[in-house]
């Protein structure tokens, strides 16, 4: 009985990421958004002093290397987080995490442009369920081509139960 | 035993702790946040409106808790480049209420000059919200 139940398990595992492979095939690595971003120094400077930064080249427009901090690009977001088309997936989405890949210093005064795709989608499955994690990973890039960072966003979606 | 005043790669000790960190998680700092930065909305800016979306009160939006942890890596070194961080949202930091950053140092290498830090942000209860892992390059 028990080794017909871990069959019948593993089969519905399986089945259900067939479903997740499906999704991915589609629409992974596929650019859905491009947004344009004037950035002012002022803004990032107000937050780099909220979240407790004390160098004066995060906080003082003044300072030389005036720049933003890394985490800054996170603040940047898009309008959507999914692919058009994307399927409902039952569930309420929640912010789960953020990421960033720095590569260069983000200015006063700069436009960046920000190119979107999903980057990951993977799942947990726990007590409750199937959690079904998207990475939307949004590229930026300054006004002279030059990719300045990777800024990931982590959402989960808590399926709800199948009946 | 916590490093401090960190300039180069070679004043980073592998376990070693990074000074903790309180940071400033008050209503007055994410209105502030909202003002200027974004993500000005009740849930973040007003306990009764927060309570209202079925929230214990105003909570700290995700964006500002990882300011929050790169602040910590530069007041510990403050010509650390993080050139990596990741951050992972386990439960919501409440307005209003104490949390503490602790960080340690979990991998160095020399050769990169960069170091690995895993960072929490904890509550009063000692219970985590926050959990992030950090890569950042030191002079040599």
């Amino acid at each position: 009985m028990i080794q017909q139940t871990r069959e019948k398990d593993v089969a519905e595992q399986e089945a259900v990421d067939e479903d997740i492979k499906d999704l991915r095939e589609r629409f992974l690595n596929r650019e859905f958004e491009e947004v344009t971003f004037e950035i002012d120094g002022s803004r990032f400077a107000e937050y780099a002093k909220v979240c407790g930064e004390t160098a004066a080249k995060f906080t003082d427009p003044d300072h030389p290397d005036f720049q933003a901090p890394p985490t800054y690009v996170s603040t940047l977001v898009g309008g959507r987080n999914t692919p058009p088309g994307f399927p409902h997936l039952g569930g309420m989405g929640m912010d789960a995490g953020k990421g960033v890949e720095w590569k260069a210093p983000v200015r006063d005064g700069a436009t960046l442009t920000g190119r979107s795709h999903l980057h990951d989608i993977y799942t947990k499955t726990g007590r409750s369920g199937r959690m079904v994690f998207l990475v939307t990973r949004m590229e930026l890039y300054d006004q002279d081509g030059i990719h300045i960072a990777n800024a990931d966003t982590r959402t989960v979606i808590r399926e709800r139960p199948r009946g | 035993m916590a490093d401090s005043n960190v300039k180069t790669i070679a004043d980073v000790e592998f376990g070693g702790e990074l000074p903790n960190f309180v940071p400033d998680t008050s209503i007055e700092a994410t209105r502030r946040f909202g003002k200027f930065v974004g993500w000005g909305t009740p849930r973040f800016t007003d306990h009764e409106g927060a309570r209202k979306e079925g929230l214990p009160g105003a909570i700290v939006p995700g964006v500002m808790s990882q300011g929050f942890l790169g602040a910590m890596i530069h007041r510990w070194a403050p010509d650390a480049e993080i050139i990596a961080i990741d951050t992972v949202f386990r439960a919501p930091v409440q307005v209003d209420h104490p949390h503490t950053i602790t960080g340690v140092v979990t991998d160095i290498d020399e050769d990169e000059g960069t170091v690995e830090i895993d960072i929490t942000i904890t509550n009063e209860a000692g219970e985590t919200r926050v959990f992030g892992t950090a890569t950042a390059k030191l002079p040599t």
